[in-house]
């Protein structure tokens, strides 16, 4: 009888679970796996048989004498730091602006969120054309110094380049999620700060800022994660260059894989590279959900 | 509405499946224009009058899409001449050519020609190319071009054609600046460059293109070592070194000409902006190779000609000239024999010659095959001209990554953020970050 009943609950679990399971296992878990071994191997990519078990070589190699992964490493964390204040900055006032009763709302909730419904590939051939051609037109118009720059062709314009694009794609995205939350503020606790004689900006901070914290939580890991991921936009706007200064991580395993042909020390990289994503999104979120109160 | 949504779909099913119908069409031998034959230039059809129809078949796996119309009306040429069916499988442009021939191999259908690049692509074909330097055209072939499948002194391919890059200069810019003698030396240059300058001429256009200002020009310096492949092997090994080597020391000299006077914003200019920069007259000279022929043609028609690369003073530089694929005969195939055939014939009949030069554009890599500039381009007839003692390219010679290595240090050096030793030091690492 009791047998009878787990088999059926066993049955049950796997026709709902299971096509889930399979599909989670075969495009993630394996892979996962196979990676994990993979970094412990000397191999092309090409024959799996032809892998070489080498044990913690890669992983030497890569603390001892790998400049360029330290590099884009440091490259990475800035770009990070960078995207994810102005990202989250520029998110919240437009959406402290845009959910305000303005005509034309609707209208620039749509422009702002647009960015983000185009690929990043995309985006950055875009913008490569914008920032090589259009900003030189500009200057050569109007002779200011900001456009004169060789936009992408220094170290320094690079950089930035890809913090425009960034935030231009990623801000929309979080302005949506900003404005749920700040519709979601009930109205009660606001007019009551107004009647106690609170200002616009004591309102926001006092009153809005603590209940949304939430929404900051998740934006601030999407961004983060993002901008520490960010591999597309990276290809398309600058390929890692001039030379490898704007080489964000998942660029440089992507270039040890499969440029340089070296798969093993590839997915060594991004063995890294995955302990350090978990590492920044864990202490993150569990720094925010601390300050999360409920109204 | 929906009936209107399924009849849609239909539709796009069928376009999607007749277009798929067409391109085998393409592909196989029979194309429908190629029975006309009026255009192909037969005059060897009447000599044989169509041959015993053999019962073979060799298949040929293409990967130049461009040619891929013209080759199947060469196939019916031959034959309509031997009788020898010849089936012609186009991969490329879009495709993945290397990934298709490996998995064609794999299924067990072994084509008897297929094409390959040399050095380091051609390795997991060396059990299957047939050694092809007894054939009757092995000792015509332009030596840059034999190199990168010649594997201890065996002939392993057909080199396709050739394609070559040195300073393709304007003839008439040239002319406008009053510079009446070629320059031969780098003095020479540093002169030419001066006088366009003076005439308001910006001398030369220039790009970031990590490939351009990279392995091609690099290659320079390897080239002109006494011996190239000693100086590249003992750079693996750290026997030798881009610092210090004296041949380096005066390449710089001409990098430093070529960035220090060329166009204002350098380090935004792509390949495409580089080539219509000199297309349209802004600029005097470019350091690119022949296949930028076509290219210019759509913008304008230029007087053109193309200088060799001058290192010193010494009055000996070269264009540089390569082989872009190879022909292999599949020794594991059926036909392999024929296969040899058909090339033969490729090479030395008027039928194959004149579909080499004229029909497929190529700059022969045989030095028995004329080409004129009506045929190939300006362009190519210049390479075509200096094939003979050009010098070749290296860089296949190191394995993935250390081009992308050097290409990455010269947009560095190009942007000013690293000095000539710490570029020097930056080749050396590449090399060693790889090879070790």
């Amino acid at each position: 009888m009791s047998l009878r009943k787990k088999t059926g609950e066993w049955i049950r679990q796997s026709v709902f679970v299971g096509p889930g399971l399979i599909a989670f296992s075969i495009i993630v878990l394996v892979p996962f796996l196979l990676g994990f071994y993979y970094s412990f191997t000397e191999w092309n990519g090409l024959d799996l048989n032809k892998a070489k078990w080498i044990g913690m070589d890669n992983l030497n190699r890569i603390f001892a004498n790998d400049e360029k992964f330290w590099a884009s490493l440091a490259f990475t964390l800035k770009f990070t730091a960078v995207t994810v204040l102005i990202t989250n900055g520029l998110a919240f006032v437009l959406g402290l602006a845009l959910s305000r009763a303005l005509k034309t709302r609707n209208f620039l909730r749509t422009v702002f969120f647009l960015p983000n419904v185009i690929g990043g590939i995309l985006l950055g051939y875009i913008w490569q054309f914008i920032f090589t051609k259009g900003f030189k037109t500009i200057g050569e118009f109007t002779g200011w110094p900001l456009f004169e720059l060789p936009w992408l062709g220094t170290p320094g314009t690079g950089f930035w380049g890809l913090v425009i694009v960034f935030v231009w794609q990623s801000a929309g995205y979080m302005m949506v999620i900003y404005i749920a939350a700040i519709v979601g503020v009930p109205k009660d606790l606001s007019e009551a700060a107004v009647i106690d004689g609170a200002s616009y900006w004591q309102t926001v901070r006092k009153v809005t800022i603590p209940l949304i914290m939430p929404a900051v939580t998740v934006c601030l890991f999407l961004t983060t994660s993002n901008a520490f991921k960010m591999f597309d936009l990276n290809l398309s706007l600058t390929k890692g260059g001039p030379g490898t200064s704007t080489q964000s991580l998942a660029y440089n395993i992507y270039a040890e894989a499969l440029v340089n042909n070296r798969y093993g020390l590839g997915t060594a990289k991004a063995m890294i590279f995955f302990v350090l994503v978990s590492l920044i999104a864990i202490t993150q979120v569990w720094l925010t959900k601390r300050k999360e109160v409920e109204a | 509405m929906k009936r209107m949504s399924a009849l849609l779909m239909a539709t796009a099913l069928v376009t999607v499946m007749a277009g798929c119908g067409n391109d085998n069409d393409n592909n196989g031998a029979a194309s429908p224009n190629a029975s006309g034959g009026s255009a192909s230039p037969a005059s060897t059809e009447s000599a044989s009058p169509a041959a015993e129809k053999k019962d073979v078949k060799i298949k040929i796996f293409n990967f130049k899409v461009e040619i891929a119309d013209k080759f199947n009306q060469l196939a019916e040429q031959y034959e309509k001449e031997t009788g020898v069916q010849v089936e012609i499988e186009t991969h490329g442009g879009g495709e993945d050519y290397n990934a298709l021939l490996k998995a064609e191999i794999a299924s067990g259908s072994e084509p008897e020609i297929f094409n390959s690049e040399g050095f380091a692509a051609l390795e997991p074909y060396y059990d299957r190319a047939t050694d092809l330097s007894g054939e009757a055209w092995a000792k015509d072939v332009v030596p840059a071009a034999a190199a990168p499948a010649t594997v201890d002194g065996k002939l392993l391919g057909m080199p396709m054609n050739i394609e070559g890059y040195g300073i393709i200069y304007n003839k008439d810019l040239f002319a406008q600046a009053g510079i009446t003698e070629l320059p031969k030396t780098l003095t020479q240059l540093k002169d030419a460059v001066a006088k366009l300058e003076a005439a308001g001429i910006t001398p030369f256009s220039t790009t970031n293109e990590w490939w351009s200002i990279g392995h091609h020009t690099i290659n320079v310096g390897l080239a002109e070592q006494p011996d190239p492949v000693e100086f590249i092997e003992d750079t693996k090994t750290g026997a030798a070194s881009f610092k210090g080597n004296s041949v380096y020391e005066n390449w710089i000299n001409y990098v430093d000409l070529v960035f220090g006077h060329s166009q204002k914003d350098k380090l935004t200019t792509d390949y495409a902006t580089q080539v219509s920069l000199f297309a349209t007259g802004k600029a005097a000279m470019i350091q690119q190779g022949n296949w930028i022929q076509g290219d210019i043609d759509k913008v304008a028609k230029l007087n053109l000609g193309m200088l060799p690369i001058p290192l010193d003073d010494s009055g000996k530089s070269h264009i540089y000239t390569g082989p872009a694929n190879f022909w292999i005969v599949n020794s594991k195939s059926k036909y392999p024999e024929e296969a040899k055939a058909f090339l033969n014939w490729l090479a030395t009949s008027e039928t194959g010659k004149t579909y080499l030069t004229k029909e497929f554009k190529f700059i022969p890599a045989l030095v028995t095959i004329p080409a004129t500039a009506d045929d190939i381009g300006q362009l190519g007839a210049a390479v075509s001209e200096q094939a003979k003692d050009a010098g070749g390219w290296h860089w296949g010679r190191y394995p993935d990554g250390v081009i992308q290595g050097w290409g990455a240090a010269m947009q560095e050096y190009q942007g000013g953020s690293i000095d000539k030793d710490k570029l020097f030091e930056k080749f050396d690492q590449a090399i060693k970050d790889i090879v070790q």
